[in-house]
């Protein structure tokens, strides 16, 4: 019981120490001295003068945007661990479902097509449109199953065939009616996107994460008995079909609403997973805390990098997480653990 | 004395195609029956449906006489264990976390592991012989080994039947000898599907399934006699005494 | 000898006044260069298809709009003033049009406002494309030249934006079809309502006035689309004497409301469009988020309400510029005799 409070601890300071190099780093310079007077009067109460515009970069702009940047990463990471132990597929992630190509293909009818007229956000539209596609999926991979889900490939495949559709669809939109600039919008979007997040968002995303991992901890007896299979998790009284269905719809929930507010972030749900392994195993009642620290912290890590790699340019966050996520990937795979034998 | 597994009338169909049918029998409790028959007789389905993985379409399995569909699931695995063929996992999961599993229906989702799991799963450990490989990482056991392992796990279940879904199958010999001989002894109902029919004669006694129905049930003397090995299996068999203990052995030959 | 010395005064005028004509006639065959190409006319082309608003409503400024055989391209509604001429004229699309649709027309001449429209890697097709099919292309200068259309979103520009280009297309244009008296007269009258602007201005004595000027944004909250140093928009505010505090050399980058708010502009320019395709296109929403958001209620423009609201159309390069550098001074003069 010490341990584990002991743990706790740890992992929620080194989550507060991310939380605060997000705050303090970003594109234009603050000192500490500012970031912290500003902290201090928000949280204590204290009565610094501060110039209004840092406070509200601080607070507003550059808190938010770490603690929604902490919630998706760890959100997309539980995705990850849910899948690859749910589909026993080294390789799956949460983009697998469809979700993230049916989130573009909503993103795109709103502001390419001008669906909606400008009263829905990109966000609701891409909402929309990745449950859309991930009830597609289900749909396809429950009718190819013939009622369940015996074999894991068959929602592999329908998820590539739900990918691919709703992928091309937002190309047809694309090339179709957009210009140059709209074009843009949107590829900025597809590649993740954090710099319009505010309080509001973050009450959404932490909610969802928060309530994601609570979920799945209660579930990492069931999904540790997924080791040898689904038949042998059924053999050790696991409600088998019950617990693909509540998992699956988790984690497809948790995407959806992450992919419509930040856009598609790629690799962590694939590599986060594999690196927490490598770090404390394939038991759940540790990998998937495991997981939502470290995804919280590379996608924060991420965030502070996209926004100063290139003075006075943002670079799409997708972008880093793939540069990041991929020699890490190679790295533990040429290592040969990290998890997978 | 009541059977530990009353099988009635049962009988499994998908899409149109009847796999299994009109199977009945009784398990004795504390006996080895083992499962023969040539493949694709539905050996291994008759044992999912023994097991409560798979649900009859037609009749009814009693485990102690309560039908296995009105179990709740956790309360049949923890009278009732299930070692399929093949089960592997690309997990770097060890010897003692894979045993541990059979705890879990046993626990509820948020109980942690006490000492007397603790020490049920050393049990179980020694009684296959893999103590000495707690920490053992799964990618790194024999196929034996393995096996020994899943058997530990459905020891650790604390059940009082055990099912084994071809046991044998991929083993080297001085494996495949060890690991029946550990099944033999232990002290709880076993139900064993077989392949190999010299093992068969091992058992307390056999049902023969022969494409989706069973056959013949009983003793191995009553039951591997050349008519019946002949019309089900399409061997000729010789029955030879080996002179060093008197134990019957089988020498097939073809028709 | 008073009715001689009439005569021959006449006579000279007429004289002169056919030179003068004569002078601006166009001498064929006329051989141009333009953007890497060089074109060759026999005689002014009897019809031409344009792709792009700039381009159209410069013809129908030069008069020429009874030779447009087709339009397409459009960001917004055509000026007032040649609404009757456009009326008109076929619509082949309101975006790009197809290739068939532009050589079923028949033209002599192509139009193109963009490169990305044709040329290298053009969405209606190459400049060859159409030359096999012996129609000529003509690309506006200021797409193509100091610009490099292969790299960055919007195209990269290697050198700032010379408005000297939309002269030339004026005057290319012009010398074409034969009308450069007319082509000669808009740029004139270009050139001067320009000086005019800058002249007020700086008769103002407006000091160190810096600006940033919004265009829209993907999503209302997100990195707006703000004018860069060597883009059109760009271009404007430095010849107004206003220094754009956005650095990005891209025509149209996006920027943080962090970098916007530390740099606090004495001056926002808003852009204000009929098209409804991001929530930021409306300049009210643009107003709204301002003054509601945390960060970009505290800048100076935005308390002290030194916003100032400018059509999108004028903000390309098009004649329709001048009108935009024209309504910029007039709303910075009057902010400045209002913070006065």
């Amino acid at each position: 019981m010490l341990r584990l409070i002991l743990l706790s601890t740890a992992a929620l300071a080194v989550l507060a120490v991310a939380i605060l190099l997000g705050v303090a780093i970003g594109e234009t310079r603050l000192s500490p001295t500012v970031v912290y007077q500003v902290l201090a009067n928000q949280l204590a109460g204290a009565q610094y003068p501060v110039d209004p515009i840092d406070q509200g970069i601080v607070w507003n702009y550059r808190l938010a945007r770490a603690l929604v940047a902490a919630s998706c990463g760890a959100g997309l990471a539980i995705s990850g661990v849910i899948l690859q132990s749910l589909l026993r597929n080294a390789l799956a992630e949460p983009y697998l479902l469809g979700i993230s190509a049916g989130a573009s293909t909503g993103a795109v009818l709103v502001s390419v097509a001008g669906l909606g007229a400008g009263a829905i956000s990109m966000t609701t539209g891409a909402f929309f449109g990745a449950v859309c596609a991930f009830a597609l999926v289900a749909l396809l991979a429950h009718a190819a199953g013939s009622g369940g889900l015996r074999n894991s490939a068959q929602i592999v495949l329908a998820g590539i065939a739900g990918s691919q559709l709703f992928n091309a669809l937002t190309s047809l939109i694309i090339t179709k009616s957009g210009s140059a600039e709209q074009a843009r919008g949107i590829m900025f979007w597809l590649l993740g996107n954090l710099s319009g997040v505010r309080w509001g968002d973050t009450l959404l995303t932490a909610g969802v994460a928060v309530a994601g991992i609570a979920v799945c901890a209660w579930h990492a007896r069931a999904l540790d008995a997924f080791t040898f299979g689904s038949e042998s998790a059924a053999a050790l009284g696991v409600p088998v079909r019950r617990v693909q269905l509540v998992l699956l719809l988790v984690a497809a929930l948790i995407t959806a609403v992450m992919v419509s507010i930040v856009g598609a972030i790629g690799f962590v749900g694939l590599v986060i997973p594999h690196a927490a392994r490598f770090m404390v195993g394939v038991r759940h009642r540790r990998l998937i805390p495991a997981s939502a620290l470290m995804g919280a912290v590379f996608l924060i890590a991420a965030d502070v990098i996209s926004r100063t790699l290139i003075p006075g340019q943002v670079l799409p966050i997708g972008v880093i997480t793939a540069l990041v996520g991929a020699p890490v990937f190679a790295g533990i795979l040429l290592k040969g653990r990290g998890g997978r034998a | 004395m009541t059977a530990a597994l009353h099988v009635r009338n049962v009988g499994w169909a998908t899409r149109g195609a009847h796999i299994v049918q009109g199977v009945s029998l009784d398990v004795q409790p504390g006996e080895m029956l083992g499962l023969i028959g040539p493949n694709g007789s539905g050996k291994s389905t008759v044992l999912r449906l023994l097991s409560g993985i798979l649900a009859p379409t037609t009749g009814e399995v009693l485990l102690a006489g309560q039908s296995l569909r009105a179990l709740p699931r956790r309360a049949l695995a923890r009278q009732l264990a299930f070692v399929s063929q093949m089960a592997d996992t690309q997990d770097a999961i060890d010897v003692w976390d894979a045993v541990e599993l059979g705890r879990t229906p046993w626990l509820s989702a948020l109980q942690p592991l006490s000492a007397e799991d603790g020490r049920i799963v050393r049990a179980a450990l020694a009684a296959v012989g893999l103590e000495h490989k707690q920490r053992s990482a799964w990618s790194t056991l024999s196929g034996g080994e393995r096996q020994r392992v899943h058997i530990a796990r459905a020891l650790a279940q604390q059940p009082g039947v055990l099912l084994l879904d071809e046991p044998t199958n991929h083993l080297d010999i001085h494996q495949q000898l060890s690991l029946m001989q550990l099944v033999r002894g232990l002290p709880i109902t076993k139900v064993v599907a077989l392949h190999d029919l010299n093992q068969a004669l091992a058992c307390d006694r056999l049902a023969v399934m022969r494409t989706g129905q069973l056959v013949a049930h009983g003793t191995p003397q009553q039951i591997l006699t050349p008519a019946l090995l002949q019309d089900v299996f399409k061997v000729q068999v010789s029955e030879l005494v080996d002179p060093q203990d008197g134990a019957l052995v089988l020498r097939f030959k073809p028709l | 000898m008073p009715i001689r010395r009439l005569a021959f005064s006449t006579l000279c005028a007429a004289m002169l006044a056919g030179a003068a004509f004569s002078a601006s006639a166009t001498e064929y065959p006329l051989q141009l260069h333009n953007c890497g190409h060089t074109l060759k006319f026999d005689k002014a082309p009897a019809s031409v298809v344009t792709i792009g608003q700039a381009g159209t409503e410069m013809l129908y400024a030069l008069g020429l709009g009874d030779k447009v055989a087709g339009t397409s391209l459009w960001f917004n509604a055509v000026q007032p003033r040649f609404k009757a001429v456009n009326d008109k004229v076929p619509r082949l699309a309101d975006n790009d049009p197809s290739f068939e649709s532009v050589i079923g027309k028949r033209p002599a001449l192509v139009v193109s406002q963009f490169e990305w429209m044709v040329g290298k890697e053009g969405v209606v097709g190459t400049r060859e494309q159409f030359h096999d099919l012996r129609i000529a292309t003509y690309a506006m200068p200021s797409d193509c030249e100091g610009k490099n259309n292969l790299s960055g979103a919007d195209g990269t520009r290697t050198a700032a934006y010379d408005v000297n280009a939309l002269y030339k297309s004026v005057q290319q244009l012009a010398q074409i079809f034969d009308v450069e008296a007319r082509g000669k007269a808009l740029v004139d009258e270009l050139r001067q309502r320009q000086a005019q602007a800058v002249a007020e201005l700086k008769s103002s004595k407006l000091q160190n006035v810096s600006a940033a000027l919004w265009f829209s944004s993907a999503d209302l909250a997100i990195d707006p689309y703000m004018a860069g140093q060597k883009g059109v928009a760009g271009y404007m505010l430095q010849t107004l004497g206003l220094r754009n505090i956005v650095t990005s050399a891209e025509e149209w980058p996006t920027v943080g409301w962090e970098t916007i708010a530390k740099a606090n502009p004495s001056i926002l320019i808003i852009a204000r469009m009929d098209r409804r395709r991001f929530p930021a296109d409306d300049y009210q929403k643009k107003l709204g988020f301002l003054k509601k958001d945390p960060v970009t209620q505290h800048m100076d423009a935005v308390k002290n309400n030194r916003i100032v609201i400018v059509d999108a159309d004028a903000l390309q390069g098009s004649i329709r510029m001048v009108d935009g550098m024209e309504q910029i001074a007039q709303a910075a003069l009057r902010l400045q005799g209002a913070a006065r």
